[in-house]
C-alpha cells in the first residue's frame, strides 16, 4: 500500500479522528491549529485558527456539524466545522486535556489539569446552543476529581455515563446526571493514554503507559483481554468490521533520540481482539505513534506521530484474505 | 483547447520562455486520469517540470458526504487550489504489512530487545553498565577477585563442554590426549596467545598478567627487533590446560593498559 502523508502540522499530533461517514479526518497537535483532511484522497479541507496553545484533544459530534478542542490556552472551543469558525470559547482555571461530545451531540464533557492549584475537573456543558453566550453560563455538571488526574475520556452508553482513564491507571465509571463514581477499577499500573469504544459502544480498548492495551466492558468495566507487547502504548483502535485491535506507541519521546527507530518500535502493531495474539505490523512513523483511529468503514486506518505526520493506509487485499490460524 | 496545449509545450516554445519566466501550468483530462504539468523553480533556482497524475474515479456516497465534497476550503487552505496541495499531501513510499506467525514473533522480540537492554556490559563486574563506570573497578574485584569467582565455573564449562560437546573423531581425540598436533615438538595445547598488547608490555607485567591464574612453561613476548618495544603479541604456555581456559575466558576483552586483550589459544603453525 501506498499511505498518504498528511503533512498540516509542525510539532507532534496529539489525536486523530474521523467523523462519523469517515469522509472527514480531523488532527490535532502541540501546534495551534487543529486540521481536517478529506480522508479519501488526503486534501486538506481547512485549518481551526484561533487556539493559542496546544491541542490537546478535539472530538466531532454525529452530525459532523461541530468539532470541539480543548487546549494548553485554558480554553475549550467548539467550532463550525464546516467553515473553520470558533462558535464558542469556554474558559477553564487549567489546561483542557480531554473533550467529548456525547452521542447524541446535545452535551459536550471536558476534563481539565492538575495544575496552578486547580483540582483536575470533569465538566459537561450543554451544547444545543453554541454560540458565545456558552462562555459564561454554567455547566450542568461539575464533578471534582480529587485522585489521579484524568489522562482520557469517554461517553458511556447511552449518554449516562462517563468513563475516565487516569494518570495511575484506574478507570472510573461516572453517572452524569448526579456525578456519582460509581465504580473504579486498577488494572493498569501506568497512565492511560488513550481510550476507544467499538463500534456499537459495549466495549472499549484502553492503550496505556504500562505497555499494555486492555479490552474494557464498558458498563462494568471488567477487564476482557489484555494484549501486551514491549513499549509504552499511546492509542488502540478497534476495527469495526474484524476482530481485530490496531496499537500504536513505542518509545517515549522523551528517549527516542537514543535508540535506533528500529529497536523503538514505532509500527503499528494488530492484534486479533479474541486471542490476544499480534498478527501483523506496519512500519511508517519515525517516532512513536500518538494517535491512531480506524475509518468507519474499516478498509483503511489513520496514524498520528510524535513526527507531526498523519499517515492515512488503505489495506490491500492481503489483509481482508488473511486468516488467523 | 488540446491543440492549443500541445502548441504551447512544443519545445521551441520552452526556449522562448525561459527568459521570460515560468510556462503556464497546463492540465490534461485524458481517459480516466488528470495530467497535470507544473513548472516551478527548485531550491537551487534551477527550472523544473512537476508532471501530476491523478486518477478519476467515482463514488456512490451519502448526500452529506457529497455535499461536504464541495464545501469551500478555509483557514490555511483558503488559498489552496482544487485538489491536494502538494505541500501538505504526500504520496509515501510503498509499505507492506508484515504478518507474523507466532514464531517470528518470539524470535524478532528476542533478537531486537536483547541488544538495547545490555549495550553496556561491564567487564568487570557483569553489571549492565560500561566498566569505565563499574563502581569496582580499581578495587580487588577488578582483577584477582573476579578471578576466583569464576574461575571455578569456567572450568566445569569447558569440562562439560569436552563431555557433551560436538562429535570429536578418534583420531582426533588423539591428537588431544597426546598434546600437540601431529609433528610438532612441543605440547601446545595449552598454550595461549594474547594480543593487542601496548607497546611498553614487558615481561615482568606479562608474567603479572598471567600468573594468577597458574603455573606456566613459557612465556614469549614478540619484541620489536630494531625498538625492542613490544609488538604488540604473545604467547604463553601453561602447565594445565584448565588454567590457560580460564585465562582466556577472563582475560579475553579485559581492558588492560587502555587496551582490550583478545586472548585465544594459540594456532598450530601451519607448516
Amino acid at each position: 500500500m501506498k499511505p498518504l502523508m498528511l503533512q498540516g502540522h509542525e510539532r507532534s499530533i496529539t489525536q486523530i479522528k474521523y467523523n462519523r461517514e469517515g469522509d472527514l479526518l480531523f488532527s490535532c497537535s502541540k501546534d495551534l491549529k487543529p486540521n481536517v483532511w478529506w480522508s479519501l484522497n488526503g486534501e486538506r479541507l481547512g485549518t481551526y485558527n484561533g487556539h493559542q496553545g496546544a491541542v490537546w484533544s478535539l472530538d466531532v459530534d454525529w452530525s459532523t456539524s461541530k468539532m470541539i478542542t480543548g487546549s494548553g490556552d485554558m480554553t475549550t472551543k467548539i467550532w463550525d466545522v464546516e467553515f473553520g469558525k470558533v462558535l464558542a470559547s469556554i474558559p477553564a482555571q487549567s489546561s483542557v486535556r480531554t473533550t467529548n461530545f456525547s452521542y447524541s451531540g446535545n452535551q459536550a464533557a471536558y476534563t481539565t489539569d492538575k495544575a496552578m492549584g486547580q483540582n483536575c475537573e470533569l465538566f459537561i456543558i450543554d451544547v444545543r446552543t453554541a454560540d458565545s453566550s456558552l462562555s459564561h453560563q454554567d455547566p450542568v455538571l461539575r464533578v471534582p476529581i480529587l485522585q489521579s488526574k484524568v489522562t482520557s475520556m469517554l461517553w458511556g452508553a447511552l449518554d449516562e455515563t462517563i468513563i475516565t482513564g487516569h494518570e495511575n491507571g484506574h478507570i472510573s465509571l461516572y453517572d452524569v446526571r448526579n456525578g456519582k463514581q460509581i465504580n473504579s477499577v486498577n488494572d493498569h499500573t501506568n497512565s492511560i493514554n488513550d481510550m476507544q469504544l467499538n463500534k456499537d459502544g459495549t466495549m472499549f480498548v484502553t492503550a496505556s503507559k504500562d505497555t499494555s492495551a486492555k479490552l474494557f466492558d464498558s458498563e462494568s468495566l471488567l477487564c476482557l483481554k489484555t494484549y501486551k507487547t514491549e513499549r509504552p502504548v499511546n492509542s488502540a483502535a478497534i476495527s469495526p468490521i474484524l476482530d481485530h485491535i490496531v496499537v500504536g506507541g513505542g518509545q517515549d519521546a522523551m528517549e527516542v533520540t537514543t535508540t535506533s527507530s528500529r529497536a523503538g518500535k514505532f509500527d503499528s502493531r494488530f492484534f486479533h481482539l479474541i486471542y490476544e495474539e499480534e498478527f501483523a505490523r506496519l512500519k511508517g512513523h519515525f517516532g512513536p505513534i500518538n494517535s491512531l483511529a480506524f475509518h468507519p468503514d474499516g478498509k483503511s486506518y489513520a496514524s498520528g506521530g510524535e513526527d507531526g505526520f498523519v499517515r492515512v493506509q488503505v489495506f490491500d487485499n492481503s489483509y481482508f484474505e488473511y486468516m488467523f490460524e | 483547447m488540446p491543440a492549443a496545449d500541445k502548441v504551447k509545450s512544443s519545445w521551441a516554445d520552452e526556449v522562448e520562455l525561459d527568459y521570460g519566466g515560468l510556462p503556464p501550468s497546463t492540465e490534461v483530462i485524458e481517459n480516466g486520469h488528470k495530467y497535470v504539468t507544473e513548472y516551478k523553480f527548485n531550491n537551487d533556482d534551477k527550472k523544473t517540470k512537476v508532471l501530476r497524475t491523478y486518477k478519476i474515479t467515482k463514488q456512490v456516497v451519502p448526500k452529506v458526504v457529497a455535499r461536504r465534497k464541495n464545501l469551500p476550503k478555509f483557514g490555511d487552505s483558503e488559498n489552496d487550489k482544487p485538489g491536494p496541495n502538494s505541500h501538505t499531501t504526500m504520496v509515501s513510499e510503498d509499505v507492506y504489512m508484515q504478518f507474523l506467525s507466532a514464531k517470528d514473533e518470539e524470535k524478532s522480540n528476542e533478537n531486537v530487545l536483547d541488544p538495547l537492554k545490555n549495550i553496556a556490559k561491564c567487564r568487570i563486574c557483569n553489571g549492565d553498565h560500561w566498566s569505565v563506570n563499574c563502581p569496582y573497578k580499581g578495587t580487588a574485584m577488578d582483577t584477582s577477585k573476579l578471578m576466583e569467582n569464576k574461575a571455578p565455573a569456567t572450568t566445569t564449562t569447558v569440562d562439560s563442554g569436552s563431555k557433551t560437546g560436538k562429535y570429536v573423531p578418534p583420531f582426533m581425540k588423539d591428537i588431544q590426549k597426546a598434546g600437540g598436533p601431529g609433528g610438532r615438538g612441543r605440547d601446545d595445547t595449552s598454550a595461549i596467545r594474547i594480543s593487542n598488547l601496548s607497546e611498553s608490555m614487558t615481561e615482568a607485567d606479562l608474567e603479572e598478567l598471567v600468573k594468577k591464574f597458574g603455573p606456566h612453561n613459557k612465556m614469549y613476548l614478540a619484541r620489536d627487533k630494531n625498538t625492542g618495544l613490544c609488538k604488540g603479541f604473545a604467547y604463553v604456555h601453561f602447565k594445565l590446560r584448565k588454567d590457560a581456559a580460564a585465562a582466556i575466558e577472563l582475560l579475553n576483552g579485559h581492558g588492560y593498559d587502555h587496551l582490550i586483550l583478545n586472548v585465544e589459544w594459540s594456532k598450530p603453525q601451519n607448516n
